[in-house]
């Protein structure tokens, strides 16, 4: 699922060609860029970190969770929280993303002892328990809302810096865990958790850890966005339908992969953008078309979609066959 | 030779039906030890209870004189015990050799301390031949492949006693002869095996002892001559002589 072992020559490419793309983010409120555009790519980029969180634990190791708006407003909150008491905005991310994987392991305690989408139901109903909770909270603004008290000049240059900054640490982190022991352990217990045991991979305290991981990411993105709206309120933080935005993003870029949960994130955010303001509701038909094609006719996503294409062009141009598959491999007949 | 696996009045039950019932039995070191027994008797239930996939409903497992029972098998693999599955269980979605390499990181913190993790792959894949499918998708491997890959990852974890089920299961002839001779190398390297198997020839050649179990229960207990002549077994599993035959006549051979 995540591709052929890549070659020195490939590792350099895509090397250059990520600096390429992080030096041009760099320089997006530099050059004169209006407000709006920023605003934009600032958004994309918190939602391109929370989108490869998510695929951390639903892409690498299968566990897919409808519930990641809880982490995501809890990051949101504790952040506001932090923030309005006086405490640097930095070290308030980090509060909101340790309260969000503090979160993570109590909810995780009892919901991956199930299995598929029975941990994915369950998932469904911590969500909506915590979105109803933190409505009725007194200290949640309840439903009206929570706004950030300013603390000196609005600087959109800082926010978009923190977004990237983000996006980047989430990129980092999940291109390490994808290559280390830790991400084949997710990706064997993906593909047979109880098989996975029976080599001695330890499933529950993996899918806790990295179940934590992702929603530390989460939560922090949660607090940025908190900061950078100024106003926060249940209904939009811990909403479900953040939960199925965070985790769209992955399946229409691609499952498991590094940069699917990115172009994901960037496609959804564009639509998000354009859709919205001309057509209220028709994004949503939009998405939903769009999974059920993705699920359908390329599970890879547009990773996916994208490698099958480069495929027939490469064979294209070889002259042979258009889509080659794996061949079967024959009986094997090697003496010991 | 002293008793690495001792195993007391196993008993599991599924709802009211006991898959196994009181079961006793020693497994020594350095042996082949076989379980046989017809379709249901109980053979992969007790081998789940030892490998930590399944709680016993009573009964004490003992390895090395620590009590196992119940024990998740992630932690047995870590003492040293390692099975493989009847129906093969390989990650699809990864290639052969990151197969080995999972068993190989997670299995006994000895297997991974080794360094050099390519290396000890590249040996596995060597020893149980599938270098050529290094990068092969397990997906894409034939069954023998996949029996063999089941042996390799096995292995990886570096177990002391290595729990075999049916690894001969579907396999032609030849195939089933190099799965039965890697076995032997094993034994000769020190590795214990329990060995579960369905193919009479396959267990008859290679254990040094056999226990038969029949509806969950022992019925015998001996090495492959003493179990070959051993009437319980014969009628277990040919069915009851219906007509008196002459003394001296086998009835059936196994």
């Amino acid at each position: 699922m995540s591709g052929a072992p890549a070659s020195p020559v490939r590792s350099c490419l895509a090397a250059a060609a990520s600096l390429l793309v992080l030096a041009g983010l760099l320089l997006v409120p530099l050059i004169g860029a209006s407000g709006n555009t920023i605003r934009l790519v600032l958004i994309t980029l918190l939602w391109v970190a929370t989108s490869l969180a998510w695929n951390l634990l639903g892409g690498v190791a299968g566990q897919v969770s409808f519930g990641f708006a809880v982490f995501y407003g809890l990051g949101a909150y504790a952040a506001a929280f932090a923030i309005n008491g006086g405490i640097n905005p930095y070290a308030a991310f980090a509060a909101g993303g340790l309260t969000a994987a503090l979160a993570s392991v109590l909810i995780g305690i009892p919901t991956f002892r199930l299995r598929g989408p029975y941990f994915a139901i369950a998932t469904i109903g911590v969500n909506e328990a915590v979105r109803i909770v933190m409505s009725n909270l007194e200290i949640t603004g309840g439903a009206s809302g929570y706004r950030l008290l300013a603390t000196g000049r609005f600087s959109q240059g800082e926010h978009y810096y923190t977004a990237l900054g983000l996006a980047g640490l989430a990129f980092l982190i999940s291109w390490f865990v994808m290559r280390s022991p830790f991400g084949l352990a997710l990706r064997a217990i993906r593909e047979d958790q109880d098989a996975a045991a029976d080599l001695g991979v330890p499933p529950f305290r993996c899918k806790l850890a990295v179940h934590a991981l992702a929603a530390l990411l989460t939560g922090m993105a949660g607090g940025a966005f908190a900061r950078y709206t100024a106003y926060i309120h249940p209904d939009g933080v811990f909403a479900f339908t953040t939960s199925i935005s965070i985790l769209l993003m992955p399946v229409i870029g691609g499952l498991g992969t590094l940069l699917g949960p990115v172009i994901g994130a960037v496609v959804y955010s564009v639509v998000q953008e354009e859709m919205v303001v001309n057509f209220p509701q028709f994004h949503l038909f939009l998405y939903g078309a769009l999974l059920i094609l993705i699920v359908l006719f390329e599970p890879g996503g547009l990773v996916g979609l994208g490698r099958r294409i480069a495929r027939g062009l490469r064979g294209r141009l070889r002259g042979g066959p258009g889509d080659p598959v794996v061949a079967p491999a024959p009986l094997s007949r090697v003496g010991p | 030779m002293t008793d690495l696996l001792v195993v007391e009045g196993l008993t599991r039950y599924f709802g009211g039906l006991a898959a196994v019932t009181d079961l006793h039995f020693r497994v020594r070191e350095g042996e082949i030890f076989g379980i046989i027994g017809p379709n249901g008797a109980g053979k992969t239930t007790a081998f789940s209870m030892i490998a930590g996939s399944l709680a016993p409903s009573a009964g004490s497992i003992r390895f090395r004189g620590r009590e196992i029972a119940a024990w998740p098998s992630h932690r047995v693999v870590q003492l040293g015990i390692c099975r493989t599955h009847q129906i093969p269980r390989p990650f699809t979605g990864m290639t052969v050799s990151e197969n080995v390499e999972v068993a190989l990181r997670y299995g006994r913190r000895e297997a991974a301390r080794r360094g050099a993790v390519a290396a000890e792959v590249g040996r596995l894949l060597e020893f149980t031949g599938l270098s050529a499918w290094a990068a092969t998708p397990t997906g894409a491997l034939s069954t023998g492949n996949r029996k063999r890959l089941e042996l390799a990852r096995a292995l990886a974890t570096h177990p002391v006693l290595l729990l075999c089920d049916e690894i001969c299961g579907g396999l032609n002839p030849a195939e089933t002869r190099d799965l039965l001779a890697l076995l032997r190398r094993l034994r000769e390297a020190g590795i214990t095996i329990l060995y579960i198997e369905h193919d009479m020839r396959a267990v008859m050649g290679t254990c040094d002892r056999i226990l038969v179990l029949n509806y969950g229960e022992k019925l015998a207990e001996g090495t492959p001559q003493e179990i070959q002549r051993n009437e319980a077994v014969i009628e277990a599993y040919l069915g009851r002589r219906t007509t008196a035959r002459p003394a001296g006549d086998p009835g059936g051979r196994l």
